[in-house]
């Protein structure tokens, strides 16, 4: 009977061993290691070791050892810099401050001196924002135009191969600017604004996604904000993003996922008991969705593919990314000081890179990996 | 196959001390038979995977707390198919509004399909008891322990189980 139930085939069997392990080894290297056991000696031997242990954290090298057993949480097999990216694209990142691109040799481009920053619709150009200045760049860091406002936060590039624009926060107010920087003009003026994400409906200049009130707004940015939809959400958003077609819009708060086509939505998933939701995104040319959690009781993260674990770790993930060909998923994990790279399809083994905050002058957020410019 | 009893202490001591290596010697250990019998009970390759997986993370949660003079596997494999049954009674009260395939008899399947199948038609008590008797190869006192069952529970399970596979075997 054994042999006649270990010969049922399964199917995927093996990728799902390997997707698995993934996860668990991921797991175990964001644990703690325990100590050995005690034995009756142990008491002696840790008076001795502490009073080593304090010399040798006075020394240089000391320090450097304490540095190392305080990176006990993340994946252990990580490189110590960001040689390279796993896959095509460049990635735009915000250390506290800085605006870098990295692009796939590993090479990093400092852009300059700004707190937030979003990729234009191709990835041509970048617009920065500091907190009395919107600027848009070229990849290089060099300034196209800029405008001087109160307080600017949030800035969104959207639009067509010939027609762009920025929505921006600036204090309560909602504005939009031309890509080439001309024609900012207000759209609106709320209380609420400023914790309101902006999205760009993909393939078009002037449909605009915001929440104001706990309600989410699709507006038209050409007919001064006329409201083509709007649907109730549920308290503040942490993710508001657009499927690559403009069909769906996906809407995370801390306690929902939900997706919405014109006017309703078309699932809700309440998320885990005890988690809150981080961050999502769809995936690149299709309507499947990547979610980062967090377990404030467990003090864990998980990335999740559909309702599936892909990785999972101690402390907090802060975002997350797809890489431009949708084969890789960038998370930026705070606590192990890392970013990693999970393979959507569990085909490949997870890559990750530490002391991340030692290259970007800080831990940074992503804002977009994006592909490679066409020549 | 799960290895010796020291092997898996050694792998148990090693994973909570932070060896990857002990960890993986675990994992491939007690992988298959733990993704199968999730598969058998909750006849869904996706839910087995995840059952298996979260069983597992839940095994590197519980490390440090972990006794090491306890065996592994009974531990392990009493949380796979205990959520195994859990996911087939919740399917079977969900309504699912989404059309599924319609299973088409085929001629050419194997001994091994044609076993499978008819252990998916049986209650998912029967299965969580045929596959911890015949695959993992408890016993049916131990498996009242790990179910928390009474002895004669099991047993009556067991035997009706196998009345209606024997067609298949």
């Amino acid at each position: 009977m054994r042999r006649a139930l270990e010969r049922i085939e399964i199917p995927g069997e093996h990728e799902a061993r390997e997707r698995a392990w993934a996860v668990v080894q991921a797991a175990h290297a964001g644990r703690e290691p325990q100590p050995r056991s005690r034995t009756l000696v142990r008491p002696l031997l840790v008076a001795c070791a502490l009073a080593a242990a304090v010399a040798a954290a006075l020394s240089p090298p000391g320090r450097a050892v304490i540095e190392d057993v305080r990176e006990v949480i993340g994946v252990e097999s990580a490189e110590p810099a960001l040689f390279s990216l796993p896959t095509e694209g460049r990635v735009l990142s915000v250390s506290p401050g800085t605006a870098w691109i990295v692009h796939g040799d590993g090479s990093s481009r400092l852009l300059g001196p700004y707190r937030g920053a979003a990729w234009s619709p191709f990835g041509r150009f970048v617009v920065g924002t500091t907190r009395l200045q919107l600027a848009t760049l070229e990849p290089d860091g060099d300034k196209r135009w800029s405008l001087a406002r109160r307080d600017v936060r949030r800035a969104t590039w959207g639009g067509t191969r010939t027609d762009t624009r920025i929505a921006y926060l600036a204090g309560t107010q909602l504005h939009v600017v031309g890509g080439d920087g001309r024609g900012d003009t207000a759209l609106i003026d709320a209380p609420s604004l400023p914790r309101s994400p902006l999205a760009w409906q993909p393939g078009r200049a002037d449909r605009l996604a915001y929440v104001v009130d706990d309600v989410l707004r699709v507006v038209s940015t050409r007919a001064r904000g006329e409201e083509a939809w709007s649907v109730d959400v549920p308290g503040p958003l942490v993710s508001l993003e657009w499927s690559d077609d403009g069909s769906r819009l996906l809407a995370l708060s801390r306690r929902q996922l939900a997706v919405f086509v014109p006017g309703r939505a078309v699932s809700r998933t309440t998320l885990p008991r005890g988690t809150v939701g981080v961050a999502a995104a769809f995936e690149p040319g299709s309507r499947r969705i990547a979610t980062v959690i967090y377990s404030p009781r467990l003090d864990r993260s998980d990335l999740r593919l559909g309702a599936r674990v892909r990785f999972s770790g101690s402390g907090r993930f802060t975002g997350l990314a797809w890489s431009p060909d949708a084969e890789w998923l960038l998370v930026p994990w705070r606590d192990a000081d890392q970013w990693v790279f999970v393979s959507t399809d569990g085909s490949r083994r997870i890559r990750a890179v530490s002391r991340v905050s030692a290259q970007f002058d800080g831990f940074p957020r992503v804002e977009g990996w994006i592909a490679d410019e066409e020549e | 196959m799960p290895g010796s009893g020291r092997d898996e202490r050694a792998w148990v001591r090693g994973a909570q001390a932070g060896s990857a290596s002990d960890l993986e010697a675990l994992f491939r250990a007690y992988w298959p038979r733990a993704f199968r019998a999730a598969y058998l009970v909750a006849h869904d390759a996706a839910a087995a995977e995840d059952i298996a997986q979260e069983a597992f993370l839940a095994a590197i949660r519980a490390l440090d707390r972990f006794d090491r003079r306890r065996p592994f596997g009974p531990w392990l494999h009493r949380i796979v198919v205990n959520r195994a049954i859990d996911w087939s009674r919740a399917r079977t009260l969900r309504a699912e509004l989404e059309l599924h395939d319609v299973p088409v008899e085929q001629p050419d399947r194997s001994d091994a399909d044609r076993l499978a199948a008819a252990i998916a038609e049986l209650p998912e008590e029967q299965r969580a008891v045929i596959v911890l008797r015949h695959l993992l190869e408890y016993t049916p006192g131990e498996i009242a322990d790990l179910l928390e069952l009474p002895r004669g529970t099991v047993n009556s399970r067991l035997r009706r189980g196998l009345d209606a596979l024997k067609g298949e075997l």
